[in-house]
């Protein structure tokens, strides 16, 4: 039982009074109520997740890699003690155990139970064209398709905060590469802007996802820059933070040196890379021997390809 | 006759919707497969340069980037008439081999466990379609604590891919004439601790949590049957000839191993949103064109067929042609090759490592050709993955992927021929129609992933001058 004592444990440091009456009227309760002590059990654990703020994430013209990407996420801490203990994940498309109907009717009460308190994550770009047939997230309860433009529009309305996960939801990426064939918008073009964090990199680096959803639940909005992204991770060009900078030119790939002259895209991208690097530390493109590709850049992949300027 | 219809599958990856017919005992007698998503990724490769698919490809799915960037690598080195070294060839296995692990962790714990046991009461994990569980407690919460244990072990398995990938998802070393990365000592002996710690993972938790869960459920070996039909591009080479392999390539036929001819390759549309025109093609001069309003098309997906037939992709059929499994095609027996297939995959990287000479950087620029073609066949963790290009004036002038899942779950062909999980899901029972949970089994088994299954190429273009028609390996 190590798992569920150590979230109860978790949760119980940040409880509030009147869960706590509530569960003291519970058990005092609980035998004219005919509850036993697994009912209890429920109850308390019930409760616990409701005061978790809750998450919705949608995934439109994506690949999951921006979810693969939180699953590796170490700083400032792993993927289960976030699912465990910091919020409370009312659906993902990857993750939720339940499916179809079920899947949708819990979207549909979350959207109207938590009308303005939720925070919806959305990972991949927008169809537009074919009446945004192009991409459908479920078929919702009345029947009819749910498609990815109507979900965000529909969601975004009643969300506190939009988390543009990744280069697709924030710029469009490479869905929205010339010349486009399914009319991708991201969010900025259908969503509210004071409400949406940019997180751009292909995919989202996971520190900086997790970092802005703790920020969000704990103090609110992150300080943004004109592009909608937090300061915090995009206010200098990797360039200007790479340990490479000033060292001689690499003058061709696999060596070691700056590699300005391959077509790195260091000089053109904001993004805190050299200093956060990729999974748990272990490595970044850069140092790889590989120049930047701007996966992070707003044109991404028209503005910055061809990638390798040989 | 009533329908259930499931949309979205969830804890799969992209967008899939599954709806069949039951009779008056509640057996399927029909079933549809509806892929829904279309991004258009091989027409937005046209026009640029060919070496930026490498990268571009990748993107079509972030669960098996790798198996995208190895299709796209052979793809291109084969239109460039060039062979990778031996440092090269093994970094990309090894590279690879992380892949495969880190997606087969990810799917039986996180993806398709939650079919078997009770989660923990709490989100994403509630609601659920509970209603069939049949472990002790004491077994439930094991593999409960090993969901959370393979947490970690599948991002571990990122972390050591990353070690030469650069990153992970979405790798940047690997480009046509070899790899960036320069192996040292010191990375060497990091990629063996990784490796060490997740093939203790594998023994010690995941093929036993897999063998009690097939133990308990043991009637799933003979639900969601296959059509007897399995497939193998091959992968993981192991010399530069591309002709010895740790899996072979090759065509499973109802018990009878064939070699595979590349050339019978042909998609399907009429059942598609696309342009009937396109239909009865080959990759190399296969043509797209979506029509979303197409009457009697329901998926996104096209019809992969081999010699017309439908062919079951993954690690089942990997393990069976090459004979390191022979018991059957069924739900519980794609979930135990998945778990061997791991292993064999993670030994032999214990191998590739120390063939790896530290400080040595293996590549070769390349001068893009002004006009070719190149396929690159390989292989994901749920199946056999493709890749075909054509070069015109030193850019793509043609794209075309198929990928496993656009097998597996491909929706009818011409014929009326259903697609591989179509026809797994006919003659199943489902116990509670609210709940069909029977049916999530059934296509979890097969890990789809259908954001791979996005499709795309030219219409206006075909390019069949210069096609070279055996793969580079």
């Amino acid at each position: 039982m190590e798992f569920k004592e150590k979230s109860l444990k978790r949760r119980n440091g940040s409880m509030r009074i009147t869960r706590r009456e509530f569960l003291k009227w519970a058990a005092t309760s609980a035998a004219a109520l005919g509850l036993s002590q697994l009912d209890l059990l429920r109850l308390e654990k019930v409760l616990a997740d409701s005061s978790a703020p809750p998450v919705i994430w949608i995934q439109g013209a994506s690949c999951s890699g921006c979810a693969i990407s939180l699953l590796n996420v170490t700083d400032p801490t792993t993927v289960d003690d976030v699912l465990l203990n910091h919020i409370s994940l009312k659906y993902h498309p990857n993750l939720s155990a339940v499916a179809g109907h079920m899947a949708m009717e819990k979207i549909e009460y979350e959207m109207i139970d938590k009308m303005g308190q939720f925070i919806l994550v959305v990972e991949g770009s927008v169809p537009t064209s074919a009446n945004g047939k192009y991409c459908i997230v479920g078929e919702k309860t009345d029947g009819t398709p749910w498609t990815m433009y109507q979900a965000v529009q529909d969601l975004a309305a009643k969300a506190k905060y939009v988390i543009a996960a990744g280069t697709c939801a924030a710029f469009g990426g490479i869905p929205g590469g010339n010349p486009n064939p399914t009319s991708v918008v991201h969010l900025d073009e259908i969503v509210e802007k004071n409400k949406v964090v940019n997180l751009p990199a292909c995919p989202v680096h996971p520190t900086h996802l997790v970092k802005v959803i703790l920020e969000l639940i704990s103090t609110g909005m992150p300080a943004l820059d004109g592009e909608g992204r937090p300061k915090a991770f995009f206010s200098r060009k990797l360039h200007s933070n790479c340990p490479r900078r000033g060292t001689s030119r690499a003058k061709k790939i696999g060596e070691f040196g700056c590699m300005n002259g391959l077509g790195c895209n260091g000089p053109n991208t904001y993004i805190d890379c050299p200093l956060v690097k990729w999974n748990n530390g272990v490595n970044w493109c850069i140092g790889s021997n590989h120049p930047c590709i701007g996966c992070a850049y707003p044109g991404f992949p028209d503005a910055v390809s061809p990638f390798y300027k040989f | 006759m009533a329908k259930i219809k499931i949309d979205p599958v969830t804890r799969i990856e992209g967008h899939l919707a599954i709806e069949v017919d039951i009779d008056s005992n509640n057996n399927v007698i029909y079933a549809h497969s509806t892929g829904n998503l279309f991004r258009g990724f091989e027409k937005i490769l046209i026009g640029r340069d060919p070496r930026d698919a490498v990268h571009l490809t990748q993107r079509i799915c972030g669960v098996c980037p790798v198996s995208h960037c190895m299709a796209s690598v052979n793809a291109l080195e084969n239109a460039f008439g060039y062979t990778p070294s031996d440092q090269a060839r093994i970094i990309r296995n090894l590279i690879l081999g992380s892949n495969f692990i880190a997606s087969h962790i990810l799917h039986f714990y996180h993806l398709a466990a939650l079919d078997y046991i009770q989660g923990p009461e709490m989100e994403p994990w509630t609601p659920h379609y509970n209603t069939d569980c049949r472990l002790t407690s004491s077994q439930n919460q094991a593999i409960i604590d090993n969901y959370v244990a393979a947490l970690e072990a599948r991002r571990k398995a990122h972390e050591m891919a990353a070690i030469f990938a650069g990153k992970m998802p979405h790798v940047t070393t690997v480009l046509p004439g070899g790899v960036s990365v320069t192996p040292t000592s010191e990375s060497i002996s990091k990629f063996n601790m990784y490796l060490d710690w997740i093939i203790d993972f594998i023994n010690n938790k995941y093929i036993p949590d897999v063998n009690t869960i097939a133990d308990a459920y043991s009637d799933y070996f003979s639900i969601g049957v296959g059509n007897g039909n399995l497939l193998a591009y091959g992968v993981f080479d192991l010399d530069n000839t591309g002709n010895y392999k740790l899996f072979r390539r090759g065509v499973y036929t109802n018990g009878t191993i064939s070699e595979l001819d590349e050339s019978l390759i042909k998609e399907y549309v009429m059942y598609s949103w696309y342009d009937n025109s396109d239909t009865n093609k080959h990759p190399s001069n296969g043509s797209t064109t979506p029509t979303p309003d197409k009457s009697g098309a329901y998926s996104w997906l096209k019809a992969p067929r081999y010699n017309g037939e439908p062919f079951e992709l993954g690690p089942l059929a990997r393990m069976t042609i090459n004979g390191d499994y022979t018991n059957g095609i069924s739900v519980m027996d794609r979930h135990l090759a998945r778990a061997q297939e791991a292993r064999k995959i993670a030994y032999a990287m214990k191998d590739w490592l120390l063939q790896l000479e530290p400080e040595v950087t293996s590549y070769d620029e390349l001068t893009v050709p002004n006009s070719r073609v190149g396929v690159g066949l390989t292989e994901a963790p749920r199946g056999a993955v493709g890749h075909w290009i054509a070069i015109s004036d030193s850019k793509i002038s043609h794209y075309q992927v198929i990928t496993p899942t656009c097998w597996n779950a491909s929706p009818r062909d011409d014929n009326g021929n259903p697609g591989p999980i179509e026809g797994a899901l006919v003659g199943t029972n489902v116990a509670n129609v609210e709940k069909p949970i029977e049916i999530l089994r059934i296509v979890h088994s097969y890990d789809p992933c259908t954001g791979c299954s996005v499709h795309v190429s030219r219409a206006d273009r075909e390019v069949i001058s210069e096609f070279i028609v055996n793969p580079v390996r």
